[in-house]
């Protein structure tokens, strides 16, 4: 994947599949650190030892048909090849945390990409379900909760066009924001 | 050889509106940009679908003599700002690395 915003997509995307009611996003750029951690937490089905023993092996598939896509793997390859790692953490009925870690200034390291986006795909896909998503760099940070967005926006709903447009200028803001201090 | 005639024989979107003669010693073809910059040389041909500012700062180490995009990615902004700077030419094809590779081979580039 291009971008790491793409990992993140793609990996917010499993947490839908698990039937999440919350998934949390945390991108931690640090620049005094040359690190860039990103954290997927939801409270879904979560995942049995055996397939989380499995779940970063592209070859592994249950019975039936692969439970989940490449996407853990490719993130594992990523982190590794800039340094980094990639941690798993599951429990059947709590959730699943998804933690990489990137060297931030090795060459191989792909660029953020477009995180407005990214946010709004996620939340076109959202069916009771709600997203916060953190944006922390050293020491400011950035959040936006759809929970939030909900209450004040009362009856109108958040795939509205002129919501959806609003919240794409918001975040691009807000992210800007944090790279000029 | 023009940058434009390049852009002529590959039939190639140039981003960049600089007329330049450019060497070509040889071509390469990569994506991850830390084998780019222990395989490709000077005044290659670099295909590529990166598009992030990082490509420039591998160009300009390698003195590469031009960027071909392929399979119609979008060129970040900055990046386009960068190769005006280091006066770098970057083109886009809708092709992929392999179909121009091939029309690079055929126009006796080796």
């Amino acid at each position: 994947m291009k971008e790491l915003s793409m990992h993140i997509l793609d990996i917010a995307m499993n947490s839908v599949k698990a039937e999440a009611k919350l998934i949390e996003i945390t991108v931690e750029d640090s620049i005094k650190n040359n690190s860039i951690k990103i954290t997927i937490k939801d409270d879904g089905k979560g995942m049995s030892k055996e397939i989380l023993e499995n779940v970063a092996n592209p070859f592994y598939t249950t019975r039936t048909t692969r439970k989940v896509g490449l996407g853990l793997s490719m993130l594992k390859e990523a982190s590794e090849r800039c340094n980094g790692y990639l941690k798993i953490n599951s429990q059947l009925g709590v959730g699943t945390i998804v933690e990489s870690f990137f060297e931030r200034n090795n060459i191989d390291r792909a660029p953020l990409g477009n995180i407005a986006d990214t946010i709004l795909v996620i939340v076109n896909s959202l069916k009771n379900c709600n997203l916060i998503y953190n944006h922390v760099v050293d020491d400011n940070s950035f959040t936006i909760s759809t929970q939030q967005l909900k209450e004040i926006l009362g009856e109108v709903v958040i795939s509205d066009s002129n919501v959806v447009m609003w919240i794409k200028e918001y975040v691009n803001e807000n992210i800007n924001d944090l790279y000029k201090n | 050889m023009k940058n434009f005639e390049l852009a002529k024989k590959l039939d190639l979107e140039s981003l960049l509106e600089i007329d330049k003669d450019i060497k070509v010693e040889g071509v390469y073809v990569g994506d991850l940009l830390s084998v780019v910059m222990s395989k490709a040389k000077a005044d290659y041909i670099w295909i590529t679908i990166q598009t992030h500012i990082n490509v420039m700062a591998v160009a300009e180490l390698l003195d590469i003599s031009c960027i071909i995009v392929v399979e119609n990615m979008e060129v970040e902004a900055d990046t386009l700002q960068k190769a005006r700077e280091l006066g770098i030419p970057i083109f886009k094809s809708r092709e992929s690395a392999y179909q121009v590779a091939c029309k690079l081979n055929n126009m006796g580039i080796k």
